[in-house]
């Protein structure tokens, strides 16, 4: 076992794109933990030019050692999206070490993106007061700066709206009220855009939870695919967590066999796509073009 | 069984690198859930994937800490030297978070000369109206600490 972890695995070759973009997410994310970011920013490097470091499971065991002190030393801040970098790397670590390394990472990745999203679904629909009736769009969509173009553009707000509407939802001691409220605008619009991202983020995600946890078949699969890729273009668009997208992309990939190179590719133009998304800000110049 | 498992999983002493990944988040998740329940950790956080599905992040919650001493009673505001353990216990209002911010609390004073004797710490949510979206802040939690015994209380 422990040999074998020091030694490239031989039947990896078509884990190389995997690998090289995972590589390529630690480097775009650095953590801030002193004692952590120059050894992941270290082996990332490594591990994109070296292919012996790439496919030696020593490699991504210890990267997921170093995200796992990263979320312990940061405790309890760390977003959700680097406890799935942890069990990411975990993954290929163990999978390159496996007889089969693509085949045990596609297992691998099916159960992670179908159990990570299902607990997502579970706080939407279930655990959370305020996701089913509305209220978590609602108000983000106001309070949230990097929502605020696209609540603009998509829900009809003018710049003033948006300021007034942020004095009204400034929280009043328990019991309080105001003799004379704010105003308080919510076009029909917005409430639309609001009630869509509510309802179609549960939607996709479910689908996508469904999909990776069903047992496979052909139409499974494509449902699957589809249904993930469709998560990635459209979320992403808004959503300001890049790192999650490039994650979920890269996981994707590593569903994809061998021989589907259109979906291969598909799977690396949305971890571009996102990229483009997070540095790009359209929303900002669609509310300048559109006067918002 | 899917194409992935009986190659993968052909061998089944071998099938526990596909499921060890898993079991952890599940496990994390389940950890998650438990201490949102009963310790007020925050949905966004803890590995529970339960990000964009409240108001209820580390944004919207609050720290005020209260100091008294023989002819000292009053709030302090959160300096720098505090920030991280303030947005900690925000975030986790747990003993074990509460009990560290209360502590660099009284280094702090003591190292500046201040008397102290205890250190009391509320941690404030805010909540909307469900259908106005009124927003009305909520005391969380109350923490009182002693250099000789701690409590802790919900409202």
């Amino acid at each position: 076992m422990w040999t074998r972890s020091l030694q490239p695995a031989r039947d990896a070759a078509g884990l190389d794109t995997v690998l090289q973009l995972t590589a390529i997410i630690l480097l775009l994310r650095p953590f801030e933990v002193w004692w952590v970011a120059p050894f992941v920013l270290a082996a990332a490097c490594l591990s994109l030019v070296v292919v012996g470091v790439r496919r030696s499971p020593i490699t991504w065991l210890l990267l997921s050692a170093l995200v796992a002190a990263r979320i312990v030393a940061v405790w309890p801040l760390a977003d959700n999206h680097i406890y799935l970098l942890a069990y990411w790397c975990l993954a290929i670590g163990l999978a390159l070490a496996a007889p089969a390394p693509a085949a045990t990472l596609a297992t691998s990745s099916r159960w992670l993106v179908g159990a990570a999203f299902a607990m997502a679904v579970l706080w939407k629909a279930v655990l959370s007061p305020d996701y089913v009736d509305g209220r978590f769009f609602r108000v983000t969509l106001l309070t949230d700066e990097r929502f605020a173009d696209a609540s603009m553009v998509f829900g009809g707000l003018t710049p003033a709206q948006m300021a007034e509407n942020r004095k009204f939802l400034e929280p009043l001691p328990e019991g309080a009220e105001l003799l004379t409220p704010p105003p308080f605008v919510e076009p029909p619009r917005l409430r639309a855009f609001a009630a869509g991202a509510t309802w179609g983020g549960l939607a996709l995600e479910a689908f996508v939870a469904l999909l990776c946890l069903l047992p496979s078949g052909t139409r499974i699969a494509i449902g699957r695919h589809a249904s993930l890729l469709a998560f990635c273009a459209t979320t992403y668009a808004l959503a300001p967590v890049a790192g999650f997208g490039w994650l979920i992309a890269t996981m994707g990939l590593a569903l994809c066999g061998p021989d589907q190179r259109k979906l291969r590719g598909a799977y690396v133009a949305i971890f571009v796509l996102i990229l483009l998304y997070s540095e790009f800000p359209w929303t900002g110049v669609l509310a300048d073009l559109t006067g918002r | 069984m899917t194409p992935e498992i009986d190659r993968a999983g052909s061998n089944r002493g071998r099938a526990w690198r596909s499921w060890l990944p898993v079991a952890l988040l599940l496990v994390v998740a389940g950890v998650q859930v438990a201490l949102v329940k009963t310790e007020g950790l925050s949905p966004w956080k803890g590995g529970g994937f339960g990000m964009f599905s409240t108001t209820d992040d580390a944004g919207r919650r609050r720290v005020r800490v209260y100091v008294t001493a023989p002819e000292r009673s009053e709030e302090i505001t959160i300096s720098p030297s505090l920030e991280d353990a303030a947005v900690r216990a925000g975030v986790l209002p747990g003993a074990r978070q509460l009990t560290r911010l209360a502590r660099r609390v009284v280094e702090r004073e003591r190292r500046n000369g201040r008397p102290v004797e205890a250190v009391r710490i509320e941690t404030w949510g805010i909540e909307y109206a469900p259908d106005t979206l009124a927003a009305t802040t909520r005391l969380a939690r109350t923490f009182d600490y002693r250099v000789d015994a701690i409590t802790a209380t919900r409202p």
